[in-house]
């Protein structure tokens, strides 16, 4: 990979971040489910996806959608209830959609999005292009029967689905390991003979190396594969959620901060200047500055559009 | 006359389905079946008998035994850009993909503001013929109240057809409910291309006394109940729903307010059922009339021939009650 894509990455994963710190000093915050410490996984698969793919993911989906490229201005009136969100501002929290700009979306039913994406797997198969559906889950989904029926129907059909399973190591308060018994997620694709691997979630630059290996095979018509990426979120589970971990625990899960460790990566490498990072950091907080302006100009949508596009 | 006996052909009830299924196939380049046993076997009914060897496995697919899996890939496919009728065979298995189908398809539409349809048919068999407690129900009443659902339900052959083509046509999700009991019925079927509307309710058989309104094999049943009551000088009138969602209210008023009476009756259980919307919404619009719902006990379904037929509605207690609900008045 070229310095600019991780210049690119970098850039990527400090607008999730802000773009998430200035939602979260808003007093219409409401609920969110925020992707904080987990920039590195959403922003390592969107760079090996290309323009006809398809992206889908859980509830925690802000990270993905800014990856995926989705206007910062209307993901966050989107996520704050405006009018000028992709979804009109009726899908916000947990139901991100854009499929015109390959961001097919997020669904916040755990597991819930793994067979859909199989059945837009089906759809793009159909069109014989090469472009492929990817599906971001959390390590809660894996204890779900859908996963496996999905892998099961994604193998024998040969699907082209990549499966990334975020795994953050917590549902909710539940520690991974209290639910979930295989050693690494990435196991229980092996029945189903699902080329699958485990990385290291929280280094951008091992993940999109995996993901654009995974994204070849299944484009090649490997069928389908399962990414499983360790990561950690900075957050509780939601914004309604209570924090359960302690400040060992968080304290030591900043000090794996992605967007720390590829900045001073690329500074010791020589590839960024202390200034350049400076800039570009001012850079992404004016765009989120103005992302916050457009939302803020955005209506709420009238009472009426709670009817409408029903049926 | 309007009929033309050259066009019209005498045709079981699984052949009106797969005959309707088999023109969207044809006309639509997108369409695909998937479901359990749809492929060579032809379907659980025959009600896709020869689609596969028309279409092949990549239109005709057969489905593992996974309902959840099968309707979120039905769903994902549609919203992406196919057309897709998912299969079960009984609706009580519906149960297990409740998720893809209530929480995703019917919501698709109007929380992406638009941006995603799901163009689905989801084909289910409702009703009791001996299976048992969980292959004997009719759950269509938990469904009709999900907003971003259509539900339609046949009972005769042309509406058959005529159903699974507008089903087919629609640009959202449709519950299709067949019946067990109703495939080894035939009747004519016009040799055309047509619809049946959503939403548009039949009269089966015009009457003065009372209105049975009802939907799918139970039109039989009510039918046989008319007959028996025409013995003793009682005439009803015989609504058919055909579309439980959207609800054709006018038909039901309009035939309720010439009789003053109305008897709603339905194979699944009454309580939050079929009936007590009907009859609420016919008093909502007309003022007080006679009314009484029939439906199933509230018990499980034996597949025991004894313990089932105690269980539901047949053509002897609809008939006892349209006579307690005259003598009401």
């Amino acid at each position: 990979m070229t310095a600019s894509s991780d210049i690119d990455a970098l850039a990527a994963m400090i607008l999730a971040r802000e773009l998430e710190s200035a939602l979260s000093k808003r007093a219409d915050c409401g609920f969110q489910l925020l992707s904080s410490g987990q920039e590195a996984v959403a922003v390592g698969v969107a760079a090996a996806l290309l323009a006809h793919d398809q992206l889908l993911c859980s509830g925690r989906s802000i990270a993905p959608a800014l990856a995926r490229g989705l206007d910062p201005g209307r993901v966050m009136a989107e996520l704050i209830g405006r009018a000028s969100g992709p979804c009109l501002g009726r899908g916000g929290r947990g139901h991100l959609s854009q499929p015109s700009a390959g961001f097919f979306g997020a669904h916040a039913v755990v597991a819930g999005n793994l067979s859909i994406a199989a059945g837009v797997a089906l759809a793009l198969q159909a069109r014989r292009d090469r472009s492929i559906a990817v599906c971001m889950f959390g390590d809660g989904a894996c204890g779900a029967g859908a996963l496996h029926e999905t892998m099961n129907i994604a193998a024998l059909w040969q699907l082209p689905l990549l499966l990334v399973c975020d795994n953050n190591l917590y549902s909710v308060s539940t520690p991974r390991a209290a639910a979930l018994a295989p050693q690494r997620l990435s196991d229980l694709a092996a029945p189903f003979g699902i080329e699958a691997c485990t990385v290291d979630g929280m280094d951008v630059r091992v993940v999109r190396e995996a993901a654009v290996e995974l994204t070849d095979y299944v484009r090649n018509g490997g069928g389908p594969a399962f990414l499983e990426c360790i990561s950690r979120r900075y957050a509780s589970h939601s914004t309604s959620a209570r924090e359960t971990r302690g400040q060992q625990e968080l304290a030591a899960d900043r000090e794996l901060d992605p967007i720390t460790r590829l900045e001073n990566a690329l500074l010791s490498e020589g590839a960024l200047s202390a200034q350049t990072a400076q800039a570009l950091r001012e850079q992404v907080r004016a765009k989120v500055a103005a992302a916050c302006a457009f939302a803020d100009l955005s209506p709420l949508p009238v009472p009426e559009e709670a009817f409408a596009d029903v049926v | 006359m309007s009929s033309e006996p050259v066009r019209t052909r005498r045709v079981f009830f699984r052949e009106a389905i797969c005959r309707a299924v088999g023109e969207t196939l044809d006309a639509e380049p997108n369409a695909i079946v998937m479901g359990q046993d749809v492929g060579a076997f032809g379907g659980s009914y025959k009600e896709f008998y020869g689609l596969f060897e028309r279409f092949g496995p990549a239109r005709v697919r057969d489905t593992p035994v996974a309902e959840a899996a099968m309707v979120g890939l039905g769903v994902g496919a549609a919203a992406a850009g196919l057309r897709t009728l998912v299969s079960i065979t009984y609706m009580d298995f519906v149960l297990l993909a409740l998720d893809p189908l209530v929480n995703y398809a019917a919501k698709a539409r109007f929380k992406t503001g638009g941006q995603i349809r799901v163009p689905m048919v989801v084909k289910l068999t409702a009703g009791a013929k001996g299976q048992g407690v969980a292959h004997s129900q009719s759950l269509e009443s938990w469904l009709m109240s999900v907003p971003g659902l259509r539900v339609v339900a046949p009972s005769n052959v042309a509406d058959a057809y005529g159903l699974m083509r507008s089903a087919l046509q629609a640009d959202g999700p449709v519950v299709y409910v067949d019946h067990k009991r109703l495939f080894p019925t035939s009747g004519p079927l016009n040799a055309s291309a047509h619809e049946v509307p959503f939403g548009l309710a039949a009269v089966s058989r015009p009457g003065r006394h009372a209105t049975i309104v009802t939907h799918s094999y139970m039109v039989c049943v009510a039918l046989a109940a008319c007959d028996e009551l025409a013995v003793s000088g009682i005439d009803c009138e015989v609504i058919d729903l055909r579309s439980l969602a959207p609800l054709d209210l006018a038909t039901v008023c309009t035939s309720v307010s010439k009789t003053g009476a109305l008897l709603t009756l339905e194979e699944g259980q009454v309580v939050c059922g079929i009936g007590a919307e009907i009859a609420y919404q016919a008093q909502a619009r007309l003022g007080p009339v006679r009314v009484s719902r029939l439906g199933a006990m509230p018990a499980p379904v034996s597949s025991n021939p004894v313990l089932e037929a105690a269980s539901l509605p047949d053509a002897g207690r609809v008939a006892d009650a349209v006579r307690r609900l005259l003598m009401e008045g």
